[in-house]
């Protein structure tokens, strides 16, 4: 896929404790991709999700969000608050078993994320409930998530990172804690929020039946890429 | 001929203790514990016994008086010594659970190697019963160590002085008493824990409040307002009546208190206009009985205080001779003593609650740190979530004795204004002393969210 990059990373090295979890990872990722980022335990694929989306600083090398094409932000040069507030803004995640609020409604928990950005309660309240009836949650706004299966739940979890308009999204194991076929649904509802919206989507996986949904496949061994290949996408779709 | 290389390892019969004895042993050797929630429970016992001691001491020198007097001092300091037995029990619950949930993974662990609830029950009791006299002992420390200072404070105008000094026996039953209270505190505070062989986790079930929580405390008013009413046959049913009237208070406090912390909560809820509101208020409507149960201790505090205060305020200002010169003084000097305890009391436990509530929910702080939001948002939330029923507690427990009595306190606010002064003086203090127990937390909060950006995949 060619065109304006929406997220770029050059040379990416990170080391914990004296052990090498990136070394030298290059690579790009452009508005409508969606890409499955795979490895074995160990390899690097978190800690290369935890660079890119500004939770942990590597040791060397940069990472820069074309927000603007002209003028992109260096998210490695930034400090501690501004990269927090960038992915409040920019970035939007999906993780391994929602890791929504209990407290909180679901409705609730989509719209803490505009909440966070400074939009009035009502307001965000109202484009929660929109995020989730698009995802086949409507009237559901007002359920616990105690009162939500799996599926549903991730499903919120999918409205909350959409629903502040971030143009990359990051999903750690997304389906890591589903079966098979609410698995293929949640995929298929985190690809469909990628399709012609001008976002792109990185998910982090050991699972090569989740990966091949993706366009394209980075494979990692040892904190380097060993493999970056166009993904089977096309056919399960 | 068997080896002792191949013979089958054989169960050597030993009391019910010894394995859980065992097991508590290796978990919490000399650097196998996690600091600062290992330390936070035993800061918190220490605490506690330095303010036991410390009020015992001062209930026990008026024994030396020998006179009547004597009597009634120690009437009255037994009383506070009660006032303070409700938090101390929260307390223990509290260090129960923290000190499961900082050991979430030896102990589901154990569960998984076939360690059953009932020895992993044992293993935790242990621990806190291990923690509390770890805390008791320093607790005692704490008393020789506030003693020079406490010997000032003045009673019948001659300070404490040598009469200060508890029997060794006196200090060491109440370093058992708090041991104890830890054990079962925390053996009750369990039963809200489960420990699967896959994790530890805080049973949640959701609460709801029903009104007829507040139908039965009326019911109890009118009783009391019936039996208070009714002729005394005599001077002891008077005094019976008199107690029972105060319990009967308590026990409408304690019927109402959790309904009234839900419907507070409900009304911040349709208010809140930022994440940390909403987040606060959802907490504590979601256990309005937990959120009550943690601060219930304070509506007793301030119940008392409003009552002896204005009582003893009042007396201070009457002209009088002999005991009468210092009662009111030395009734105020209680009152405030036993309110700033009483408060310190609830400063540990909430802070050690707010510590659990950190640890169980590690992966979801970490979660919505990554996601964005600002730790100032996930600490606001956390405190707001206990401030909020700390001062909806103080303010009705201190303004429903204001106005049932209200030609006393009343009276005690004209003619005594400065004492009054004092008294709701100490009261904001103890607030702000919760208020700092739960920023005390934050190092918590922040060694979660910085334990999480290690190598995972």
């Amino acid at each position: 896929m060619s065109g304006a990059p929406l997220l770029a990373a050059e040379n990416l090295v990170k080391t914990y404790n004296g052990a090498p979890a990136l070394s030298g990872v290059s690579l790009t990722v452009r508005p409508g991709e969606s890409v499955a980022v795979m490895g074995a335990s160990g390899s690097g694929k978190t800690t290369l999700l935890h660079c890119l989306a500004g939770i942990v600083q590597p040791d060397a090398g940069r990472v820069r969000l074309f927000r603007d094409a002209a003028l992109p932000v260096e998210v490695t040069a930034l400090k501690d608050d501004a990269r927090s507030a960038l992915r409040r803004r920019d970035f939007g995640f999906v993780f391994q078993q929602g890791l929504l609020i209990p407290e909180l409604t679901a409705g609730e928990n989509v719209a803490l994320a505009l909440m966070l950005g400074g939009t009035e309660r009502r307001q965000a309240e109202q484009a929660a409930a929109g995020a989730l009836a698009a995802l086949g949650l409507a009237g559901m706004e007002g359920r616990r998530i105690g009162e939500l299966s799996g599926g549903q739940a991730q499903r919120v979890a999918i409205a909350r990172a959409q629903v502040t308009g971030a143009r990359m999204l990051f999903a750690d194991e997304p389906t890591g804690a589903l079966d098979s076929s609410t698995s293929a649904e949640v995929m298929r509802l985190l690809l469909q929020t990628v399709q012609g919206s001008g976002r792109a989507l990185m998910v982090v996986t050991h699972d090569s039946e989740v990966a091949r949904w993706c366009g394209r496949v980075i494979t990692l061994a040892d904190g380097v890429v060993v493999a970056d290949t166009a993904g089977a996408s096309g056919v399960r779709r | 001929m068997s080896t002792a290389a191949s013979a089958p390892t054989r169960a050597v019969h030993a009391s019910p203790l010894t394995v859980p004895l065992r097991i508590a042993w290796l978990l919490n050797r000399p650097g196998t514990t996690g600091r600062t929630a290992a330390l936070l429970p035993a800061a918190s016992f220490a605490v506690v016994t330095t303010l036991l001691l410390t009020v015992l001491a001062g209930a026990l020198s008026f024994l030396q008086w020998g006179d009547r007097d004597g009597d009634l001092y120690l009437l009255l300091a037994g009383f506070a010594l009660i006032l303070l037995v409700l938090p101390l029990i929260t307390l223990g619950g509290s260090a129960a659970r923290l000190s499961a949930r900082r050991r979430d993974e030896h102990l589901s662990t154990l569960r998984l190697l076939g360690a059953s609830a009932a020895t992993v029950r044992q293993v935790t009791v242990l621990e806190a019963g291990a923690q509390a006299l770890a805390g008791a002992l320093a607790g005692v420390a704490g008393y020789l160590v506030l003693a020079p200072f406490v010997q000032l404070i003045h009673f019948r105008g001659a300070p404490l002085g040598a009469a200060y000094w508890l029997h060794p026996a006196a200090g060491l039953l109440t370093v058992a008493v708090v041991v104890a209270l830890a054990a079962v505190s925390s053996a009750v505070g369990l039963r809200r824990v489960a420990v699967s062989p896959l994790g530890v986790r805080t049973r949640a079930v959701p609460q709801r409040v029903r009104g007829r929580r507040v139908a039965a405390a009326v019911l109890i008013i009118a009783g009391c307002v019936f039996a208070l009413m009714s002729p005394s046959a005599s001077a002891v049913v008077a005094l019976a009546v008199v107690f029972g009237a105060f319990a009967a208070g308590l026990a409408v406090l304690n019927l109402a208190g959790p309904w009234l912390v839900a419907v507070s909560a409900r009304r911040r809820l349709r208010r809140a206009a930022t994440p940390q509101a909403l987040l606060a208020a959802r907490i504590v409507l979601d256990a309005p009985k937990a959120a009550w149960r943690q601060v219930s201790a304070l509506s007793m505090v301030c119940f008392t205080a409003v009552v002896a205060g204005s009582g003893a305020a009042l007396v201070q200002g009457v002209p009088s001779e002999g005991l009468q010169d210092f009662l009111g003084q030395d009734i105020m000097t209680g009152v405030l003593i036993t309110v700033v305890a009483g408060f310190l009391m609830v400063a540990c436990s909430a802070g050690i609650n707010q510590a659990a509530t950190v640890l169980d929910r590690a992966e979801l702080y970490r979660s919505l740190d990554r996601m964005g939001m600002p730790r100032g948002v996930i600490d606001a939330a956390r405190i707001g979530a206990v401030m909020q029923p700390v001062l909806l507690v103080s303010i009705v427990s201190t303004a429903v004795p204001a106005l049932l009595l209200f030609p006393l306190t009343g009276a005690a606010v004209l003619f005594e204004p400065l004492s009054m002064a004092f008294l709701a003086g100490s009261l904001a203090v103890g607030v702000a002393l919760v208020r700092a127990g739960l920023a005390a937390m934050g190092p918590v909060l922040t060694g979660v969210l910085e334990t999480g950006s290690g190598p995972r995949g």
